[in-house]
């Protein structure tokens, strides 16, 4: 009984991590972009998520951003391709593409 | 008969007295149009030929300040907003030794395919070919390298 208690005891242990870890990771929300805009004009997603961007135009973005809250540059790709980017402090993010330069998307990191 | 032979003679006097007008207006109402009797230019701006090399580098500078900018900075030193994010940082193409075909190379096939920078992205589905000429144009016009 006493060997039972402590391997429940663990496997909940165990589940309680794995839960806190997927907590932390976060989610993942697809942007796509197609005809030189993004499937969003804006949008909301708290500190850890992450974004994705995937290209469903026949030609190359690149993807980048200048804000406080998170500058990045995902480079070129192309047809089909994607790119991911976390996000791991709280503020306003202004997205663009480097290639096009109407595209803009906004987005909004909650903590 | 005397009438008769008048009336060409007058209507002569008075075609040539018109025609003299005319010649002495024309220029004065095609500087009126352009601006360029007082030396300004007109309000729409210059007039450039399409085909002219004036032309196209001014094409280009478009092409430069909506595109370019963000890396390599209004003018063209590689200080856009966007350097920030690069090292090596973008190119000074004030100061670039490199010739018009490389120049159009690297615009159309981006900086990898020349083993420069993968954050110089590939142009050729986004600009036309007269779009990456009058570009190449511009940077020549602006390019303070001493071999040139």
């Amino acid at each position: 009984m006493i060997q039972m208690s402590l391997g429940s005891r663990a496997l909940s242990c165990c589940l309680l991590l794995t839960a806190a870890l997927s907590a932390q990771a976060g989610q993942e929300v697809v942007v796509t972009q197609k005809n030189k805009t993004f499937s969003v004009k804006k949008l909301t997603v708290k500190v850890g998520d992450s974004v994705k961007f995937l290209n469903e135009d026949s030609f190359a973005h690149n993807i980048f951003s200048l804000s406080a809250a998170k500058s990045f540059d995902l480079g070129s790709f192309g047809t089909g391709g994607s790119r991911a980017v976390v996000f791991d402090k709280p503020g306003k993010v202004e997205v663009e593409c480097a290639v096009h330069p109407d595209m803009k998307l906004d987005i909004e990191v909650l903590p | 008969m005397s009438g008769a032979r008048r009336r060409p003679v007058a209507l002569t006097a008075l075609g040539l007295a018109l025609g003299a007008a005319l010649s002495v207006l024309a220029p004065v109402d095609a500087q009126a149009a352009t601006g360029a009797a007082d030396g300004k230019l007109p309000p729409q701006g210059a007039l450039l030929p399409k085909d002219s090399v004036d032309a196209a580098t001014f094409r280009g500078g478009l092409v430069f300040a909506n595109y370019c900018v963000t890396c390599h900075g209004i003018n063209a030193d590689g200080n856009g907003r966007a350097a920030r994010l690069y090292n090596p940082r973008p190119a000074n193409l004030r100061m670039s030794d490199k010739n018009d075909a490389y120049f159009a190379l690297i615009i159309r096939k981006g900086g990898a395919a020349l083993g420069r920078s993968e954050f110089m992205p590939t142009w050729e589905a986004e600009l036309t070919n007269e779009q990456i000429s009058d570009l190449v144009a511009y940077l020549r016009s602006i390019n303070q390298h001493k071999a040139n």
